[in-house]
């Protein structure tokens, strides 16, 4: 089992890597995975593994994406992130800050945890499934209803 | 480039870049040279974390134990400090420091650091330098000011540009994107060349670059 530093030191630049692909700012994503690692060096233990990190990070990313005004920074700045987008389209379209930003208001935690899932890190239905730890079907239809924002969105605009 | 099936996911591109093996995913990657892109592209990348310090508690001192000990310790010291090192002889470190730091009109106080990645292991402003080796700039310049920064490796036979000039917001040791390897066995100055409006012209090395010489180890 890796020590909280050593997990730190091995794990945290695709930590930074996949935030950033969240965000779209390097300086974020660095400041949200050091601040993770602050707060679990006290409780670190053997089940902090990168994909247990891998879910911390989106969680927070989401929950700046939320804050209205670290929202309104990060869209307002140019595209300068390092990361590239992720590869799975939805309808045809890069999922991006700007669209997970608007999502939030609509979609839960579970939902907007599937929408980076898939269209962030670009897992398949069954990594989710594995990922999040709830059945393939439940992906689905995340899934779904997550299209179904989209298109209320669109519709909206 | 696009992927032949369905892209291998970043946290499985990770995974490998960390050395994990997954039959499907290595099958994958064998196939595929877009996902073999975006891990060549994982293991290029050099992140630049901030150390991850632990706040320990610190028992009381018992300071007054060791304080009379510590006072003439520290008196002998300066009394050495001051019969040893001749008045003047400060330039050294002061140079050095000089040598890193560029004023830059438009954008004011430039210095330059770098990050190596040796195998993993992250260094802040090394000056030495082996084969293998992946290299970063970062620079301090004071916000709210933004700058247009340039990288040049400067060496006996002249000046190389191994990453393309970019447009960054003036902060604390901003990353400059893209990672170099530095060769030869001749010490190497690393330099930022920072310019307000619009890139720095390539060319000739300005009196204004700020610079870190870095030798073979």
């Amino acid at each position: 089992m890796l020590d909280a530093q050593a997990a730190y030191r091995s794990f945290g630049p695709a930590l930074v890597r996949k935030a950033e692909r969240v965000l779209r700012s390097r300086d974020d994503a660095t400041d949200i995975v050091h601040a993770l690692f602050v707060d679990l060096l006290p409780k670190w233990n053997a089940d902090m593994d990168l994909p247990y990190l891998y879910r911390a990070v989106t969680n927070r990313c989401l929950n700046a994406l939320r804050d209205r005004a670290t929202r309104a920074r990060l869209l307002a700045r140019d595209g300068t992130a390092v990361a590239p987008a992720g590869r799975v389209k939805l309808d045809d379209a890069v999922v991006g800050t700007a669209l997970i930003a608007q999502l939030a208001d609509s979609l839960d935690d579970a939902h907007l945890e599937v929408l980076v899932c898939r269209f962030v890190d670009d897992m398949t239905q069954d990594e989710i499934a594995a990922h999040l730890k709830v059945s393939r079907k439940t992906v689905g239809k995340r899934l779904d209803r997550i299209r179904d924002a989209v298109v209320a969105l669109r519709g909206a605009a | 480039m696009t992927c032949i099936g369905e892209p291998v996911s970043w946290l499985a591109l990770e995974r490998a870049a960390l050395g994990e093996s997954d039959g499907a995913v290595a099958a994958h990657l064998a196939a595929c040279a877009a996902c073999r892109d975006c891990l060549d592209r994982l293991r290029a990348d050099v992140v630049v974390l901030p150390p991850l310090r632990v706040e320990a508690v610190r028992p009381r001192a018992r300071w007054w134990r060791f304080g009379i000990a510590g006072l003439g310790a520290a008196l002998a010291a300066a009394v050495l400090a001051i019969v040893l090192i001749p008045p003047g002889d400060h330039g050294r470190p002061d140079q050095v420091a000089a040598e890193r730091v560029a004023h830059v009109k438009g954008v004011g106080d430039v210095v330059v650091g770098v990050v190596r990645d040796r195998a993993g292991a992250i260094a802040e402003d090394a000056t030495v330098f082996r084969a293998g080796d992946r290299w970063k700039v970062v620079v301090t310049c004071a916000a709210p000011a933004d700058a247009w920064l340039d990288v040049a490796v400067v060496d006996d036979t002249g000046a190389a540009y191994p990453v393309a000039a970019a447009h960054v917001a003036c902060g604390n040791r901003v990353v400059v994107p893209g990672a170099f390897e530095l060769t030869g066995a001749r010490p190497n100055r690393v330099c930022a060349i920072a310019a307000a409006g619009a890139p720095p012209p390539r060319g000739t090395l300005p009196d204004d670059a700020a610079c870190i010489t870095i030798r073979p180890e």
